[in-house]
């Protein structure tokens, strides 16, 4: 496929600031989910296509098209620089693409055992007996699912800038969503495992500890007390801290919303933006989590991202195109979530580093608060610097002293006025929330974690 | 050959194969298009975007188990493929007991008015450009406006066959426009969007998305932390119709209903909400946005009315869930895509008006919040609503003082239905969703402050 798309390259006549890629994204996916003792979906996806990308100009032009022989690819190319030339007649903005960034090489995630290879009923065996666990547990277990996802997604990706890359991923993903009911109380505890890998991930999974494990938090958490409401003393769990990183700091940090001053943190490179303890980081290299992989969708190597030193904010989330405007980097942010899509600068594996504090010395410095547990997900207007997240389950905080269980909350925070509020850094950081990022209309795989992290001043919206 | 001729064939092609291979009932859905789209940064054009929409999705099912396959591969061997992998899956999925068919419906395909514009296909792409522009114009209410955003402008065809005679074909069209604004004064930032949507090009508001916007984006300027309380919450139409639709879809869906987790189960002939609250959900809007002839089975749904005076009427079914709720099946299966599984969901609402005048309501508030464009959804199937209010503004006395930041609204979704206390007399009309203002008696707020 490199050839083919190199070929169709090869026969473009091209100025020396013009930029053209082309991107062949072929997936195939497996999703089983089970509900109350029923299959839900049983279904196969397969997706695969063609993406142009041309920058003639300082305007970009993108086609994208189902076909995937030589002609139908050609006259894809052609539409592209076509279309590109048109907007370049309204664009005011000077785009480039740099020359200096040339990458060739394959990566694929490192597979143990093929999920492809493992028969059907295996897997239909852990969903059933989870759910199956949870329900067994309690008549207040009103709903129990479980969900099976695998994708396998290969992209090959070659630039008339000499980049030809092949890149492979494989996503692996086993969940549980148990809902009780009381009346009208209800709640819900869902959870999951998986990352950028083969069934090895999953094999630990054993359905009745799992199911009863979320059928039991949810019993206690019918009986919790209402969230209080208010300005207060916030403790986050790995989970929180992880999700709070992601949609507090990490939308901001990404180049396009910078460059097109949509961002809190535009400028703000070198500044102190948090308190000292405070390291952030995101690693699509590190292997096996939900954000890894090798290569992005510009065919750009990764690495290692280290957004906050000591409280300095020190790095974006670059593609090729916002590398060059600012004169920085490209890290391998560059994620598209299909054929039919651009790439976007994209978290991956986002993560504040640990410091060395236990979540007991933790709540004796908060005194009085909530220690939330679990993610729900959020958002963010980084052009606001106000972001929003949510957690299944907390404690109340008294007297120095983690307390009285109570039920899901939302929370509200200013991205500038957080870390620098932070009050403490737990000594053990875990890679605790696993979730799908959402950012014009693409979504991606991410994770995101940290240690326990004390944070002043939060908004957290109760009821009382 | 046309091409809705080549894909008639091909949906027939799929039933008729998947049947040869064994299977007990076939549906194929079909999606096509092209978009066509520009997306704007600092106020000029970043990129230009066309892009094929295309999959087929095909669900299977063999002794009362279901396998569903999709793909965006449409060559025969794929699509053979495709039929061949869902019924595989049928063959190894345990039989779902609850299943009772795909749906028949032999009613003719109503003609909606309106939802398919020609001069959308041929939009010239630099006629398209200047539409942007102009609304790009609007916008820059400051010299410093950062203005960004996506118009979009396409068709799309949708081909619905099934094993028990169902053959449903529509085409749309649709011209969508989204823009954000952001000025900033020193530290002081005033962040705001507005957006349309039309299935006609000359019902599309290109220059009220760029005036609003830039309107909003200015009010937002000043925003305040403010302190924890109770107050009552004045929702504007924009916030109103996606709040009380967010609850009521989660709320009275077949679905949730069988599996228990419907707010308002059991419901049907009780009091959910303020006797001020009656809802119809109209699929035949002309011109709406949410209008469909068929739903995503292919059956023909009817105007109905969910609430009135308060008092539930009905649930929101699908062929599946139907005879599990034993009502009637009302023609809400949709589906997210092509590969999706369908489930219920409304199509274009309409909340009736009260009688007090929108400016009348605001000035009879002692304190309050206002919400412009700023929905209060419920957390996920919970209940539990803990909202951060993304543009709302503190009312003193009748006056808008000043926008709010970090702050967060907490309640239940059974208490923000019935507190609804006034309706306006003034309705808002966004492409068939119809909605009045509303005043809620006061929730918790949660302020920074």
């Amino acid at each position: 496929m490199l050839d083919l798309l190199s070929q169709v390259l090869d026969k473009l006549t091209l100025n020396a600031k013009d930029f053209v890629d082309i991107r062949y994204a072929y997936s195939m996916g497996e999703t089983i989910t089970v509900r109350n003792g029923r299959f839900d979906s049983v279904s196969n996806q397969t997706t695969g296509g063609i993406a142009v990308r041309a920058l003639i100009n300082n305007a970009w032009g993108f086609t994208s098209i189902i076909q995937t022989d030589k002609e139908s690819i050609t006259k894809a190319v052609e539409k592209a620089i076509q279309i590109a030339k048109v907007g370049s007649k309204y664009t005011d903005e000077k785009r480039i693409i740099s020359d200096d960034w040339v990458y060739e090489g394959k990566g694929e995630t490192v597979i143990e055992i093929d999920p492809r290879d493992i028969d059907k009923e295996i897997k239909f065996k852990k969903l059933i007996e989870t759910e199956k666990a949870a329900r067994k547990y309690s008549d207040r277990v009103v709903e129990a699912s479980t969900t099976y996802q695998e994708s396998h997604s290969r992209e090959f990706i070659v630039n008339n800038k000499g980049t030809k890359v092949e890149n492979e991923v494989h996503v692996i993903r086993l969940m549980k969503n148990v809902i009780g009911r009381e009346g009208t109380k209800m709640q819900n505890v869902f959870d999951s495992i998986g990352g950028a890998g083969g069934w090895e991930l999953v094999e630990k999974w054993d359905p009745e500890e799992e199911g009863i494990k979320a059928a039991s938090q949810v019993e206690k958490l019918l009986h919790a007390q209402t969230p209080p409401s208010g300005k207060m003393n916030v403790i986050m769990d790995p989970s929180l801290t992880g999700v709070f990183i992601h949609e507090a700091f990490g939308h901001a940090c990404e180049a396009d919303a910078i460059i097109a001053k949509r961002s809190i943190l535009e400028g703000k490179i070198g500044e102190q933006v948090g308190v000292e303890q405070i390291n952030v980081f995101d690693d699509p290299t590190i292997p096996g989590l939900r954000g890894s992989f090798k290569y992005d969708s510009e065919g750009t190597r990764t690495s290692k991202r280290t957004l906050v030193n000591k409280g300095v904010l020190t790095e974006y989330f670059h593609t090729l195109e916002t590398a060059t405007a600012l004169g920085m980097k490209p890290n391998g942010s560059g994620r598209a979530s299909s054929f039919n899509v651009t790439p976007l600068a994209r978290m991956a594996n986002t993560y504040v580093d640990s410091g060395d504090m236990k979540l007991e010395e933790i709540a004796e410095i908060a005194k009085e608060g909530v220690y939330l547990k679990n993610s729900y997900g959020g958002y963010v207007v980084p052009a606001k610097g106000q972001f929003y997240f949510t957690c299944q389950m907390g404690y109340t905080i008294e007297k120095g002293e983690i307390a009285n269980l109570m039920g899901n909350v939302g929370m509200s925070g200013m991205t500038l006025e957080v870390l620098k509020n932070t009050f403490a850094v737990g000594d053990k950081w875990e890679p605790a929330f696993l979730g799908t990022c959402g950012k014009g209309g693409q979504w991606v795989p991410v994770t995101g974690g940290g240690p326990n992290m004390g944070v002043s001043d939060v908004v957290v919206g109760g009821q009382k | 050959m046309s091409l809705s001729e080549e894909l008639e064939n091909l949906s027939k092609h799929v039933i008729k194969y998947g049947l040869s291979l064994g299977a007990d009932q076939v549906e194929v859905y079909i999606v096509t298009g092209v978009t066509k789209a520009i997306q704007i940064e600092l106020g000029s054009i970043h990129k230009f975007t066309e892009t094929s929409d295309s999959g087929i999705g095909v669900r299977v099912i063999k002794n009362k188990a279901i396998g569903m396959s999709s793909t965006t591969i449409f060559t025969i061997e794929s699509i053979e493929q495709t039929v061949k992998n869902a019924y595989s899956l049928a063959k190894v999925s345990t039989p779902d007991s609850n299943f009772n068919s795909l749906p028949e419906d032999t009613t003719p395909t109503p003609t909606i008015a309106d939802t398919f514009d020609k001069n959308i296909i041929e939009l010239p792409v630099e006629d398209f450009t200047q539409i942007m522009l102009e609304s790009i114009n609007e916008a820059k209410v400051e010299e410093n406006a950062i203005i960004s955003g996506n118009f979009s402008a396409g068709s799309g065809e949708r081909y619905i066959v099934n094993s028990q005679g169902i053959e449903r074909h529509s085409v749309r069209t649709s011209i969508n426009g989204y823009l954000s604004v952001k000025i900033q004064k020193g530290d002081d930032i005033g962040n705001s969007y507005y957006f349309d949507s039309s299935p006609l090009l000359r019902n599309f508001e290109h220059i009220k998305i760029g005036k609003e916007a830039g309107k909003r984006a200015k009010r937002m300027l000043g925003s305040q932390k403010i302190e924890t309380k109770d107050l009552p919450i004045l929702m504007d139409p924009e916030t109103t119709y996606f709040t009380v639709s967010n609850i009521l879809s989660r709320g009275i869906n077949a679905f949730n209903v069988i599996n228990k987790t419907a707010f308002f189960i059991d419901k049907i002939g009780d009091k959910i909400a303020s006797e001020l609250l009656s809802i119809k959900d109209n699929p035949f809007y002309p011109g709406g946005t949410g209008s469909a002839a068929f739903d995503d089975e292919g059956v023909v749904p009817r105007e109905v009315s969910l609430v009135k005076d308060g008092i539930l009427q009905t649930y929101i079914t699908d062929s599946y869930t139907a005879p599990l709720v034993g009502l009637k099946n009302t023609a809400h299966a949709s589906r997210d895509s092509f590969s999706s599984r369908p489930r219920p969901s409304l199509y274009s609402l309409e909340i009736k008006a009260g009688d007090t005048p929108k400016d009348s309501i605001q000035e009879d508030m002692k304190e309050g919040i206002l919400l412009i464009g700023s929905p209060i959804p419920s957390m996920g199937n919970n209940p539990q609503i803990s909202a951060q209010i993304n543009q709302g503004f503190y009312i003193k006395d009748g006056e808008i003082k000043h926008p709010v930041k970090n702050t967060v609204i907490g309640c239940t979704v059974f208490e923000l239905y019935e507190k609804i206390a006034v309706l306006s007399k003034e309705t808002e009309n966004r492409k068939g969703h119809i909605s009045p203002w509303i005043l809620l008696e006061a929730l918790r707020i949660s302020g920074g402050k």
